[in-house]
């Protein structure tokens, strides 16, 4: 059973000398129950106290750092199995794989499409994380030669892939300030790497496809000289045992606080993909079973943008749901004359109607307030979608200027909010339109003429 | 050191075995899951999970130019676009009655007695039959669409609180299923699912539909409403323990990124390839919450599903 | 259980059995055992269930003259002696078994005449309809299922006039009942006054003529007995789900008019089995409930005794009893007024330019008084209005205006009077034209010329809430009238006697006690996005969003049984200080996905409620005080605590216990059971602005009630403290009664 707030609270200084970072004591300890912070931020803590709130001194995986600066991943610190318990916290970075193999102009070339690509959706900046370099010519000196080309290239985070130690310490030499992910140790070369990873302060995996118990005495083996930034590679890469492999480690690190097994964990969807469709699904099922780093094979913009739209559905906060920025939006390719709608910037919201305004054909214009990403009825009770607001939005953002007509429909829902309206904008005619989305075009059939 | 151990849930709950077809036809059952999607490792899944390809009463007009392509002519024939999709490999037919809309040819009940005829006689592969989605026009042509497949056991739907008692009611005298449908919400779905058995529907005749939202269109909220039910399901939760039918075609392919080529960003990328893998991930991240049966609407995609879940069925790690 | 009744039904039974075996013995012998029985015409219309009656209570399948034999043993053995003068017995289970061997045996005798020709009956040229095809039963009966034709009416014997057999035929149908013709009074049938009538019969105008003698009532019975094989998917010889179906889920009544003799009386009895009433229109014996059908079983209800102005009036009501008798809800499809209705107009203004009358405001008499009364107290769809309309209203007249409301209902209770009577603003303010302000005796109500001008009149007030009051609230509400007073000393004078009643309401509701009631009520509105919280609300704690009270749930649950509110046993104390009850332990971990397991209503400190996240305050510990702090949603500043309120819901909010934070209404504060555990409002030491000023009379009364007046003075906001720095002094300065309490942890 997971402390309690106040429990936690018994046991801190009492001090509220907010050296780590929060106002209270109080306000710490909440954290701490929440498994969001680390008791470490507390600089007072007794021993005594630290014994007591081993179970909630740490979260159950650690957030790991792989690269430096702006564009580090940082993956971890996840404490639920379903979204729905809570969320889920840090993104599984995507990493597009490069081999030391393939000719130089063809690799500069994919290592400039990936890191430049940039895709936008509700106003969120989406983008590929980094890049792993796989020795496959077995050549230290062709390693050395791609890992240079690619930093010289990408300022984003690296993943070197060679299970042999040496090619690793040169490859190491050149770009370790960047933090690269050393890939990775395994029963075969720890003691090799482990002392690569404690020298460069770099984050190591730990590969070993043989069981979770040998994986467990492998990190204890890294972890008990001093390294504490690991990776985890369980080595399934099928549909199948990664789903399997993949929901273990997790519950054994959240439900079971089972420290050995409790980091993030990085997977090859191509590996076991007949083809790069295959490869999107199975990065898919990863992303939300349980990745902290997926590594991919192919890439290709048509198939990038489903991805990173798949992760920050699967990580949105489910009690925090994406907003909309407040604006005017075009649907389809309105004219001065076409209907405008109103509604809240609740996304759930804003897609039901957008849906249907497209659906219908009829292009149109969405003034889209600022709820505080409640939906309609919602936002109304809570006195965030009022008259007041509703005619804020119309002259913030000129719609009088957009629309060349002075009608302006509002969800059926909140018809009780017309008189007032009609107070706030009394150039306007509101207009009341159906209580559900789905009706829109029908409404907008009926009742509309330009 | 001492082996680890791995936790293993002990679900007490079972989902429904719903069976659809039989009587001549080929049936396909759903359900029976007594663990999470594919987690063969900690409880049974008896039967594989399905798709359905959507096949319309009448031509769609405003379908994107891939899926015009990739079904050509049959489009406006639905006996012949049935055939094709059984050959493409659905499990089901969802037969959609869209002429029925009162914005799209306001057809009745004899339109829909002579489509669904002709597509019960075309294959041999269970159907499911919607109505165009207008309560009072789903009445009317799933009510004699249900007296003429008599005896097929196909799945109605959609059937909606306001609606609910009629649909019950034809399913119960026919013998046929009713997909119950309620907006991404957990104890609607149950509300519904409690109204449905009032009336006197079977469990075994019921699925649930908890309204699909498309990747990048309240995707999460439905896979977040589908494990909370499948969970409650096998935790022991009769009225959450219905199988689970989601609409991954129809939504995706309605969003911009799947029905547009022109006029939409670079970074997009290629529209065929996005628009696939767009319905591809809606319908898989789906069969992961639990999903039962996917409609979905490209041959393409129903190939890929197919193999992929071939891979995940196959398996017992 | 009445002796004549039993007796008369008894008799009947006797001699319809004994016509029957008669009938058999002679078609055995002349047309032998093997020719083909069925229930279908020459045109092969007709049901392919064998006798259904006979083969659902006994899944004997009567295929030829030969299989009958079985049944009419069946229904010998089952027919009891005729009472004697002067033995006095409860009867009714020897009836009900006289009223099955009746059904069994004019089965029989109609699959006879099926195979002499000699149904459908055919008289001066005339072809009735005969038993119900089975194409037929599935498309009513999805009707019936969906409750657009909730049942049937059988209608036995003939009317007091053709005029009235009409009237009735018509109210029936208006109520959504199929009606079923049989038998005849005094050599009359109402076939025959419908037919002399112009009226036209069949399937097409949902009524159906049987045939003229009594026996043919039994399709009636068969049309029943085939829809609980349908649409309840049960299997023949289940005799008591098939009865049961029926009584539940059919809602059907016999209406007997004219003089009863044995064998009406009889197959009365057969039909009461299926749970069907009877209501005769004549002087018989009541039989009152005892649970075979839902109420009432034999209603009397002598024609010329029915008050009313004329024969038409009696008819309606005659009608309006049957519906009663049998419990059906009616549905009314539109809001019939003059102009448009729909929740598109709850938003509108009627303004000054377009004010045509208008009633209470500022210096105005209006009033809206909903009451309950008894079921023969209300007349449903009564709409009266005393004193002058419109057209006697000069243009932007302020008008006194008296809203009288009677329902009454089978499940309708005293408590849900201002659940109800609130909705009042709600309904009214669906129709164009019509604008709603406030409630009770400052109601506020504005009428448009537009509105005027098309018809619209006080009159339609009634029409709108009789209509809603139906529709919306059917599961309480049975019936309901309404009476618009607009005589000023008339309406002065009832608002005097509302006023008193509004204050006897407040008194009872603010005297609701925890302890004085055995259930609490859930709400699980808020799983949507926060899965493990479960309100439980009780008659000192309304749901923390301030929206539900204890009787908002009870009224809710009756109206919707499956929906979120659904009552929580108490079940045994475990602990009355905290507030720990077995109960609701246990409704509280089912409904959380096994999430909590401990939940107490008066603790802060231990196992408090969960907050889902649209709590109206956040309540929080402040352990360097002592005491507790409460933050208000729309209050955005910082705390002492080191919290605003939006990082204080997310910390309690999403349905995790937390222990020293919990989400409450606003109103909370100002209840005899806030966190008593603690010691109640002494503790707070820190309070939202907002809230001190919108809650500073009920505040003042609930300090002097704790004995500590001057409480409100002591406590801390924003403007002294944001920070524990800042509070303590401030505490301390002030002589808060926290600091001395015994240690909060």
């Amino acid at each position: 059973m997971a402390l309690t707030g106040i429990e936690i609270y018994k046991h801190l200084p009492k001090t509220n000398c907010k050296e780590c970072g929060f106002p209270t004591c109080l306000a710490f300890a909440m954290k701490l129950a929440a498994k969001a912070v680390e008791l470490s931020l507390c600089p007072y803590v007794s021993e005594e106290a630290q014994q007591a709130l081993e179970a909630a001194s740490r979260p159950p995986i650690r957030l790991v750092t792989i690269g430096a600066g702006e564009s580090k991943i940082e993956v971890g610190n996840e404490v639920v199995m379903f979204r729905h318990e809570k969320t889920f916290y840090h993104p599984p970075g995507f990493v597009v794989r490069v081999k030391d193999s393939e000719p130089a102009d063809a690799v500069g070339k994919l290592v400039a499409e990936v890191a430049g690509y940039s895709v936008e959706r509700v106003g969120i900046e989406l983008k590929m994380d980094g890049f792993a370099i796989e020795n496959e010519s077995k050549d230290g000196g062709n390693f050395v030669k791609c890992v240079e080309l690619v930093s010289s290239k990408t300022d984003l985070p690296l993943i070197l892939m060679s299970t042999d130690s040496s090619v690793m310490s040169q490859a190491l030499d050149k770009v370790a300030s960047a933090k690269p992910l050393i890939y990775a140790a395994n029963k075969d070369n720890w003691e090799q790497m482990t002392e690569l990873a404690l020298k460069h302060q770099c984050p190591l995996a730990v590969c070993e496809p043989e069981g979770m118990s040998e994986l467990a005495e492998l990190v204890e083996n890294v972890t008990g000289k001093g390294v504490e930034d690991v990776v985890l590679d369980p080595g399934a890469r099928d549909f199948g045992p990664s789903l399997v492999n993949l929901t273990q480690l997790r519950r054994l690190a959240v439900r079971k606080s089972f420290r050995p097994l409790g980091y993030p964990i990085i997977t090859f969807p191509g590996e076991a993909a007949a083809n790069a469709e295959e490869e999107a699904l199975l990065a898919g099922q990863q992303v939300a079973k349980y990745a902290g780093i997926i590594v991919l094979d192919h890439f290709s913009p048509g198939m990038a943008y489903p991805l990173l739209t798949l992760r920050l559905n699967i990580y949105t906060d489910p009690q925090k749901p994406i907003q909309m920025s407040p604006g005017i939006y075009e649907i389809g390719t309105p004219k001065p004359e076409s209907p405008l709608c109103v509604t809240t910037n609740f996304s759930l919201t804003y897609f039901s109607i957008a849906g249907e305004l497209e659906s219908s054909g009829i292009p149109s214009w969405l003034l889209v307030c600022d709820t505080e990403g409640l939906s309609v009825l919602t936002a109304w009770s809570a006195g965030k979608f009022d008259a007041e607001r509703i005619a804020k939005t119309v002259k913030e953002f000129n719609v009088a200027d957009t629309v060349s007509h002075r009608s302006v429909i509002l969800p059926g829902k909140v018809a009780v909010l017309r008189g007032e309206l009609e107070e706030e904008l009394p150039e306007w005619k509101i207009m009341i339109g159906p209580p559900e989305a789905w009706d829109v075009g029908g409404y907008l059939k009926q009742h509309w003429s330009a | 050191m001492a082996a680890v151990e791995v936790p293993i849930e002990k679900w007490t709950g079972k989902v429904h075995e719903v069976t659809l077809g039989g009587n001549g036809r080929k049936s396909v059952v759903v359900g029976g899951e007594s663990t999470l999607p594919f987690l063969h490792f900690e409880g049974s899944l008896p039967r594989r999970p399905v798709i359905a390809i959507e096949v319309r009463d009448s031509e769609p007009k405003d379908w994107s130019p891939h899926l015009v392509d990739a079904w050509g002519d049959v489009l406006a024939d639905p006996a012949a676009w049935a055939k094709k999709a059984m050959e493409y490999g659905a499990d089901i037919i969802a037969l959609s009655l869209r002429s029925a809309h009162p914005e799209e040819g306001n057809t009745g009940a004899d339109e829909a007695r002579k489509n669904v005829d002709k597509v019960l006689s075309a294959v041999d592969i269970p159907l499911i039959i919607y109505g165009p989605g207008v309560a009072e026009k789903d009445n009317e042509v799933l009510v004699a669409a249900s007296d003429v497949a008599k005896g097929q056991r196909v799945a109605l739907g959609n059937c909606e609180e306001k609606n609910h008692r009629t649909i019950a009611a034809t399913c119960i005298a026919d013998g046929h299923v009713a997909i119950g449908k309620t907006p991404i919400e957990i104890n609607l779905a149950k509300q519904l699912n409690i109204l449905l058995c009032d009336v006197g529907l079977s469990r075994d005749s019921i699925l649930m539909d908890p309204t699909t939202g498309a990747l990048g269109y309240g995707l999460e909220y439905t896979y977040s409403v589908m494990e909370r039910l499948r969970l409650a399901a096998l935790g022991g939760d009769a009225m959450t323990a219905m199988p689970m039918i989601c609409t991954a075609g129809e939504e995706s392919w309605r969003q911009k990124e799947a029905k547009f080529a022109e006029g939409m960003p670079e970074a997009w990328g290629d529209h065929l390839e996005r628009a696939l893998t767009w319905e591809e991930i809606t319908a898989f991240s789906l069969f992961a919450a639990g999903a039962d049966i996917m409609v979905v609407r490209h041959p393409g995609t129903v190939e890929r599903m197919k193999a992929v879940i071939d891979r995940l069925m196959s398996e017992s790690a | 259980m009445s002796r004549f009744i039993a007796t008369s039904a008894i008799r009947g039974a006797q001699g319809v059995v004994k016509q029957a075996e008669d009938m058999l013995k002679d078609a055995l012998e002349k047309l032998g055992p093997d020719v083909p029985i069925a229930l279908v015409d020459k045109e092969g219309v007709g049901t392919t269930y064998y006798l259904p009656v006979i083969y659902g209570y006994s899944g004997h399948k009567v295929e030829k003259l030969g299989d009958m034999t079985t049944p009419l043993e069946h229904a010998k053995s089952l027919l009891p002696p005729v009472p004697s003068e002067n033995l006095w017995l409860p009867y009714l289970g020897e009836t009900m078994d006289a009223g099955v061997a009746t059904l069994f045996a004019e089965e029989i005798i109609e699959g006879i005449r099926f195979a002499k020709g000699e149904q459908p009956e055919v008289r001066n040229g005339y072809k009735f309809n005969g038993p119900i095809s089975d194409v037929q039963t599935r498309s009513w009966g999805i009707q019936m299922v969906d409750g657009s034709m909730p049942g049937f009416a059988a209608v036995i014997g003939a009317a007091k006039s053709n005029e009235v057999a009409v009237k009735i035929v018509r109210e029936l149908q208006s109520k959504g009942q199929l009606v079923f013709l049989s038998s005849t009074s005094n050599g009359r049938s109402i076939v025959d006054q419908l037919l002399e009538e112009g009226v036209e019969l069949g399937y097409q105008t949902f009524t159906v003529p049987f045939g003229t003698d009594t026996i043919s009532v039994v399709y009636a019975a068969g049309y029943a007995t085939r829809a609980a094989f349908s649409f309840g998917n049960i299997a023949p010889g289940n005799w008591r789900e098939i009865l049961l179906y029926n009584k539940f889920r059919c809602f059907a009544f016999a209406l007997c008019l004219g003089p009863m003799d044995d064998l009406k009386w009889a197959t009365g009895a057969g039909a009461i089995t299926y749970g069907f009433p009877a209501i005769c229109d004549t002087v018989v014996p009541h039989i009152l409930p005892t649970g075979i059908t839902k109420y009432e079983h034999v209603v009397s209800m002598p024609f010329d005794d029915i008050p009313g102005r004329d024969d038409m009036e009696r008819a309606e009501r005659l009608v309006q009893r049957c519906i009663e008798v049998r419990g059906i809800k009616i549905k009314i499809p539109k809001v019939d007024i003059p102009v448009a209705f729909g929740p598109a107009f709850e938003g509108e203004v009627v303004r000054r330019e377009n004010l045509r009358a208008e009633a209470g405001g500022k210096g105005g008499t209006c009033f809206e008084w909903l009451t309950m009364k008894d079921m023969d107290e209300v007349e449903d769809g009564k709409i009266t209005v005393v004193g002058p309309e419109f057209d006697s209203f000069e243009e932007g007249a302020k008008v006194p205006l008296g809203i009288v409301v009677d329902v009454t209902g089978r499940k309708m209770q005293k408590d849900f009077e201002p659940v109800l009577e609130r909705q009042i603003h709600h309904f009214m303010n669906g129709a164009e034209g019509v604008q709603h302000i406030a409630q009770r005796d400052i109601a506020w109500l504005r009428f448009s010329k537009s509105a005027v001008d098309k018809g619209f009149s006080l009159r339609h007030l009634g029409v709108i809430l009789h209509t809603n009051f139906h529709n919306d609230f059917g599961a309480i509400v049975d019936k309901v009238q309404i009476t618009l007073y607009t005589e000023l000393d008339k309406v002065e004078e009832l608002r005097k006697q509302a006023r008193v009643v509004y204050r006897e309401r407040d008194a009872r509701i603010a005297g609701m006690t925890d302890e004085a009631v055995d259930t609490y009520y859930s709400c699980t509105l808020c799983q949507s996005f926060a899965p493990n919280h479960v309100c439980v609300i009780n008659p000192e704690r309304t749901g923390l969003c301030g929206a539900y009270s204890w009787l908002d749930c009870r009224a809710a649950f009756e109206i919707s049984p499956t929906g979120p509110n659904q009552p929580v046993p108490k079940g045994k104390c475990i602990d009355p200080v905290l507030g720990e009850w077995e109960g609701v332990n246990s409704f509280v971990y089912e409904h959380s996905n096994r999430n909590i397991e401990r939940f107490t209503i008066y603790s802060l400190m231990d196992s408090p409620m969960t907050t889902c996240g649209c709590c109206e305050c956040v309540m929080a510990i402040i352990p360097e005080a002592n005491g507790v702090m409460i933050v208000n949603r729309d209050d955005y500043s910082m705390t002492p605590c080191g919290m605003t309120f939006t990082t204080l819901m997310g910390t309690v909010g999403g349905g995790l216990q937390t222990p020293g934070m919990m989400g409450h209404a606003k109103l909370f504060i100002t209840s005899k059971k806030f966190i008593p555990v603690e010691g109640g409002i002494k503790r707070v030491v820190w309070l939202s602005k907002n809230v001190k000023e919108e809650f500073a009379e009920e505040l003042k009364e609930v300090c002097e009630r704790e004995g500590v007046p001057d409480l409100m003075d002591k406590i801390a906001d924003g403007t002294v403290a944001t920070t524990v720095e800042e509070l303590l002094p401030f505490l301390e300065e002030k002589g808060h009664p926290a600091l001395t309490m015994e240690p909060i942890i």
